[in-house]
Formats: structure tokens, sequence, C-alpha cells
């Protein structure tokens, strides 16, 4: 038995997976190369297969991982050929590598956000966004287990940088809390933009990477 | 992907609907196809995704270099108010471009609550809603499936509908629009010719005359057009074209597993069952091919179950062989068979066996009927010691959650078969209690559902009338208050979808008003009950000045011309008549495997009603 650690990219039309259905294609994508793989011993045995930190749903990755079970050894290459011949386009696999750290490590994600301001203009929203992260705080309603809770994201976002990019959108590059037990999610500035400035925008996050406490990528 | 479509997913409810991309599905280049066909299925994505059909004619038509086929489903509701406010076109998943660019629209019609989201998908898609205001450019629009067999009520939408199976007639009337493109003939010279192909119904064609009662004087045909158009049948399952593989969905949907078909038709006749008398002959494939089939697609797709699919499966001449067959590779390869669609009396300790893998969550069965007279009248043929016998093995097996599907409103019924039906599940709650082997500690739970019953064409009850929304309503209660325990729960739906069902069921031309009105008011999705408003539907009949009740409360006498007269589907008239009358006598008929009824299938030279001639002693 080996545990190894599954490299993806998942973009476009992939980012509209959500964590289940992403774990059924997965699952499929292993049932049909024949790989040998560790499935699960009871009534209803399945692959036995953990996707690290999952993204929400719309968000795209360019280094996302899942862990899994060989039960015998296999090529790394041959692994990365079958599996991208099983899965859609727009997941792809590019690396096989042994576990070095748990995900339970997991600290910090980093992200590259593009903003697209529907009712403003570029320089317009730069604008009311940075004075919005220059108040003392700036509240939105979280969802968590115990009902809504009302969260304070400027600690999060203060040093957030925004550029005017060629294409006249906003761009921004975050680095936010994420662990198993939750995080801060990139999207909730936007949550605020509405709430407070009644900006609406069109946000596309990729999630660049995953660290640890010590700011060491997730390997 | 679109833009503008990719702002309006991060709004609404499970984008994954309206992405494509999935693994399977087919791209091509436009500039090097010689014909595009949207293939649409009026209802959303997670139940046209489900349907064998569409994978049938998906994988078909683009095995073809020349055609691309590309799948649509209706937006749901917040997609589709967000694509009218931005002013999006309804497009193919797998190109994003609009309806009105392709060359053929089709659609594929399963149930007449789904009508509205036929033309309002048209609409959304910018092709013109009535076949008289297409032009040259704008799509030909067809349409197909089990609804084809009365498409009356869409006769001023669709240009061509196609009776019966869809693998040849298809693909012939592709070749000819390629034909007649090339040749520079116009829209309205390609349609004459096409209903000369059999199988081909070309609405606009036809004229249709009144009576001053409403009924129809006769239906005539211009133009050369054939008096009558006969289904197309194909008659051998083995060489005809079977996908390898399916498009396989991001989503969750309803049948998300591979699927064989393993037979077409039903031996049964059912006196009240469309689907039993539309596909006859009943035709089989071969174990070889249906085993070939299913292990093609588990490798293509990833699915680890395999459903053997049918009208009734049980019924498969040779189903002990073909478990017997998958069972040989199906456990290597970590795959489970189910089996829907089981009779009562088709359920045995052998097959259940086999298929170890059905999971112990419920069982489901349908008697239809409460009392033996009642199913007699139907043609049931299901007798209650055979249904305490099936009780028996499945709760000695370990199943104590039971449902069983019953129809109110039947022809003959009194109170007695309502409240039959409760008493029937009360036997089956003590025969679980009787039984020593159930299982230990556990309580059972018998559901009983009472569907109402909707009279369709083309079977012995065609000529009914449906009951009262006040009598369905009167039996309903009369159902719950003949309950008398808790394991027992009795499940009925309003009988309101199913009188606007059993209005366009049997409807004829006169109801094309109905439905553009319907579709200017805004309607779709009336299948679900977040739409479906009888209150609203009445104000449309009330507005085109039409009685909805002549449709579906009055009793037709059996020499009115029906709509659907010049549609053949081989079944002839006097044979339905004959079995209507035996209905009335409480008499059965024999199924198609015991004796021949010689109800006109045999025309189609094939199947189960020339291997009985061969095979008489």
């Amino acid at each position: 038995m080996k545990n190894v650690r599954v490299w993806f990219e998942k973009k476009d039309t992939a980012r509209y997976i959500s964590h289940l259905d992403l774990n059924r294609c997965m699952s499929r994508a292993f049932h049909k190369t024949k790989l040998p793989l560790w499935y699960t011993q009871g009534f209803h045995p399945h692959i036995f297969l953990t996707i690290t930190m999952p993204l929400s749903l719309g968000m795209s990755g360019l280094r996302e991982s899942m862990d899994i079970r060989l039960t015998e050894e296999v090529p790394y290459e041959e692994i990365i050929e079958k599996l991208n011949g099983a899965l859609p386009l727009d997941i792809h696999v590019y690396k096989i590598t042994e576990p070095v750290m748990r995900p339970s490590e997991v600290a910090f994600a980093a992200y590259e956000i593009t903003y697209e301001p529907e009712n403003r203009s570029a320089e317009q929203a730069k604008e009311e966004i940075e004075e919005l992260l220059s108040r003392e705080e700036v509240l939105v309603t979280k969802h968590t287990k115990r009902g809504p809770k009302e969260f304070d994201i400027r600690p999060y976002f203060a040093d957030m940088k925004l550029e005017i990019g060629e294409d006249g959108f906003l761009h921004t590059q975050l680095c936010l809390p994420i662990s198993v037990n939750g995080g801060v999610n990139p999207g909730l500035l936007k949550t605020a933009a509405e709430r407070y400035l009644g900006l609406e925008i069109y946000e596309q996050i990729l999630r660049t990477g995953l660290y640890n406490e010590k700011m060491e990528s997730f390997r | 992907m679109d833009h503008g479509i990719e702002k309006l997913l991060a709004k609404v409810q499970k984008p994954g609907r309206y992405v494509g991309g999935e693994q399977n599905s087919v791209v091509k280049d436009k500039e090097k196809v010689k014909t595009r066909f949207a293939f649409c299925f009026p209802d959303t994505y997670e139940i046209g995704m489900s349907h064998l059909g569409m994978k049938i004619l998906y994988g078909l038509f683009n095995q073809r270099e020349d055609i691309w086929c590309e799948r649509v489903f209706a937006p749901w509701l917040d997609m589709e108010a967000l694509m009218r406010e931005n002013g999006l076109r309804l497009y193919g998943l797998e190109s994003g471009d609009p309806l009105c660019d392709f060359d053929f629209v089709g659609f594929t019609l399963q149930y007449e609550l789904s009508f509205t989201n036929v033309l309002n998908m048209l609409e959304l898609g910018g092709v013109p809603v009535r076949n008289d205001q297409r032009g040259e450019d704008d799509p030909i629009v067809v349409a197909g499936g089990p609804c084809t067999c009365n498409p009356e009520p869409l006769a001023d939408f669709i240009d061509i509908f196609f009776l019966g199976a869809g693998e040849e007639v298809d693909l012939e009337v592709i070749d000819l629009y390629q034909k007649c493109k090339a040749e520079g003939k116009s829209r309205k010279e390609f349609l004459r010719l096409a209903s000369h192909i059999e199988g081909v119904y070309v609405p606009s064609l036809y004229q249709v005359e009144y009576h001053e009662d409403g009924t129809i004087k006769a239906v005539t045909p211009l133009e050369g057009a054939p008096a009558t158009i006969r289904k197309r049948v194909i008659l051998d399952l083995d060489k005809v074209y079977y996908p390898k593989s399916f498009v396989v969905p991001f989503l969750d949907i309803v049948h998300d597993r591979a699927v064989a078909e393993v037979f077409r038709g039903c031996i049964r006749g059912c006196r009240f069952c469309q689907a039993g008398f539309i596909y006859r002959p009943v035709i089989e494939k071969s174990v070889e091919t249906v085993s070939r089939q299913c292990r093609d697609l588990c490798a293509s797709t990833g699915y680890n179950e395999v459903s053997l699919s049918s009208l009734s499966t049980s019924d498969y001449s040779k189903i002990n062989e073909l478990l017997d067959e998958l069972l040989t590779w199906t456990k290597d390869d970590m795959v489970n068979v189910s089996l829907p669609s089981l009779r009562v009396d088709g359920f045995s300790t052998e097959l259940t066996d086999k298929i170890k893998t059905v999971r112990k969550s419920g069982l489901t069965f349908a008697p239809e009927a409460g009392t033996q007279r009642l199913r007699d009248v139907i043609n049931k043929n299901v007798r209650e010691d055979e249904l305490m016998k099936t009780m028996d093995i499945a709760f000695g097996a370990g199943w104590n959650r039971v449902k069983l599907y019953f129809m109110i409103g039947l022809p003959t019924e009194t109170d007695e078969d309502v409240v039959g039906i409760t008493k029937l599940g009360q036997a089956v709650v003590d025969a679980y209690y009787n039984n020593s082997n159930k299982p230990k500690g556990q309580s059972v739970n018998v559901t009983v559902s009472a569907a109402a019953f909707v009279p369709k064409p083309f079977t012995p009850f065609q000529w009914e009338p449906q009951d009262t929304m006040e009598e369905f309503q009167r039996k309903q209660h009369l159902l719950k208050s003949s309950i008398t325990t808790r394991k027992l729960t009795v499940n009925y739906h309003a009988a309101d979808t199913s009188f606007v069902e059993a209005v366009f069921a049997r409807g004829d031309r006169k109801l094309c008003a109905a439905m553009e009105e319907a579709w200017k008011r805004g309607f779709h999705f009336d299948g679900w009950d977040d739409c479906f408003s009888l209150e609203k539907w009445m104000e449309v009949f009330e507005a085109v000045g039409i009685d909805p009740a002549f449709y579906a409360n009055r009793r037709r006498s059996f020499d009115e011309v029906l709509p659907w007269d010049h549609l053949d589907y081989g079944i002839k008239k006097e044979f339905l008549i004959e079995e209507c009358k035996k209905a009335y006598g409480n008499t059965t008929t024999p199924n198609c495997r015991e004796k021949c009824s010689a109800c006109g299938a045999a025309c189609f030279k094939g199947g189960i009603c020339v291997e009985k001639r061969s095979s008489v002693v």
C-alpha cells in the first residue's frame, strides 16, 4: 500500500464542479483507468480519495491536490497519462508526489483575483474599495454552522493592492487563512463591496497555492 | 464560454447545468460540418441528461463527420430570468451558439406538461415559435418521442414530427435536407419531400375540418402528402447503432449510471398504458449484445453501475442467462447491476440472489388497482396471491420498506375498488408480521401512491372520460379516511396537473391557440409544482374560448374521428375497441408471449410477432 498525492489544475468549465461532484468525477476517472487503487472495505466499496481543501464553487485552482492509496507500485508517468485520458478537459493532472505534509498543516492560501465592476468605472471602483478598507471595521454576514455571524474582514484585506490591468479590470493578489476548520473566503470582499458601496462586481478567483504556518508551500 | 453567460453563472443555482465540458461531450469545428443539430430536452439538465433516447441520438448523429449534434436543456427559472434580463439567447452546451444558428432544432416530447417549455425554449433561442413564421434562414424544428403519437396540440409550432424509433428516420431526413440545400430547394419543398419518408409527419401539410359540435369531420392531406403516416420500427436491435460512451455529467442527475436497453415494447398490454401499445412489437436484444454494450459503457464512462432498461425488465425472455453473463465480468470490475421496472410476478429468489447489490432501501411494485376485478378490467394480470408471494420473498430477504403504485379514476371504478387499495396495503403490512424471517426488531413501512388516471391515445381507454376533479378529490378523501394503521402511508398528488395533461394528451389542433396563449403569458415548467397553476390554465382556456372538459371529461363514441386517427402505430382501431369492450366485461387478454391477440403490430413483420409464428408447434 502506498499513499500518493496527485496534483492537478481545475479551471474554466471545471470551476463549476462542486466538491461533492469533483469527488465523484475523480472516482469515475480512476475507475476507468483500472489503476490498482485501494477501495474502502464496507458494504458499498468506493475508491479511497481525499481532496485537500476543496475549492469553493466558481473558483479555479492551479495547484490542487488529492490523496489516494495504491495497492501496487505504478510509475507516476503512467498514472498521469491514464488519468488525463479519463478526466474532462478542464481538469489536468500534472504531477504525482509522495505526500510530505499532512493536509491539516495547511494554514494559508494564495489567490489571484480579477474584479470586473458592473456599475462603476474601474478607477472609481478602485477608489471606493480602498476607501472602504481604510475604515475601522468592515462587517459581512458569515454563515457558520451556528447560524449567521457578523465578521470583520478588514484585518485580512487591508493590505490588498488593487491594480488596473490592460484589460481595464481590477487585479489583486491575496493571502488568506484557510484550514480544515474553516478560513476566510476571498469572495467576502465582493460581499462587503455590495453591502457598503452598492458596488456590483463580477469576480474571478484563482487559487495559486496552499501554505503551512511558516508560509512553506504545501507539498 | 461566452463572457456574458459566465457572468450570469455566478448568480445562479447549480451553474454546472449551463457550462458543458463534460467527459465524452463532443466538440467539433463548425466550419467543417454540414449540418448542425440542437437536441433539446424541454426540462432541466438533471432530467434531460438521464434520458436514454437523447444519449442514443447524440452518439448516432455525432458519429457522422458531417453532423454536429449539441445538447440544450430548459434553463431553470433563475437562469431564464437572468438571460432575459441580459438579452442572452438559449445556446447549445457544446458551442455556446444560439438555437437560431442551427440547421435543426429537435425536441423530445416525453410528457404533455413539457409542451410549454418547447415554445419557451424556441423563443429563448431566437427561433420564431410558429412554423408559419419561419423563413428560409430559420432552423427546421423537429420533434420525436412518445407524445408524437398525438402531436396535434403542437401542430402549429413544429415543422416535422418523427413517429416511432428515430435511429433511421432522423438520418434520412438530415440526408434529404443536405441534398435539398445543395440543390437550392426551398424550405417548403424540403418539407413536402420529407413527408414521403416513412415515419415523417409534416403537420402543415394536413388540413383539419370540424363538425359544429367541435369533433373532427375530416383530416385531409395537401400537396400529395400521404393520407396516413406509419411509425418507424427498428427490427434488429443487435445491429442498430448504440452508443459506446455517454456524456458523463458533473452534477448528480436523476439516473447517473450506464444503461443498456434490453428490449423495446412490452408483452403485457395493460389497457391504461400507452407505452404498452405504441412501442409494439416486442423486440429483444441478444444477451451478448447487452453484455458487450454494458461493458463498453462502463469502460468509457467510469460508471460503476449498469441498469437494464425496458418497460418491464423481468419480462426479458433470457433474464437469468443475461444476469449470469453480466456476473462473469461485473464483479471483477466492481460494477453493480440494477433492475428497474420489475413486475410483481417477476420477482424471484433466483433474481435477487443474482443482484445482491440491490440496495435494501426500498422496493417498488405497481399493482395499479386495489381489487382483482379492476385489475382484470385494466388487464394488469397480477393476482393478490402473487403479490403476497413476492412480499414474502422480499421480507424474508431483509426488505422492510415497500412502495405500491396505484391509479384512481380508472374506468368502471367503484368506491369498493378505491378502498381496496388500502386493503391491499394493509394485507402487505400483515404479511410482514406473519413472516417468520422478517428483519428482527424492525417495523414495516408500506407506502401507497395513488395517481390520477389520464386516458391516452392508442390505448383501449382512449374513448374514456377522465374523472372530474371533484370526483378525484372525493376518491382521494375516501382513500385517506380508509387507513387504519400508521404502518401504511397514502400519497396522492393534486389532480389538477392530471387534468391539464388529459386535455393535451387527447387534444386536437384547436388547442394550439391555448398553447400559444400560455407561452405568451410566460408559462414554463408546468410539470413542476413551482410553476403549475390550474387557475392560470383555466384563464388561458377561457381567453381562447376552449372548454377543457370537452377534451378531458367527454366520452367519445367509437365512430368519432380522433385527432390521431391519421397516424398509424400498427395497432388497429378495431383491436382497441375490442379491448375496451373486454374491459367492460372484466375479461383479460393473454400477453403476447402466451397468445397473439392480433393487435395489428404484426404488420411490421418483426420481433415477437414473427418469433411466435415460427415457434408454433
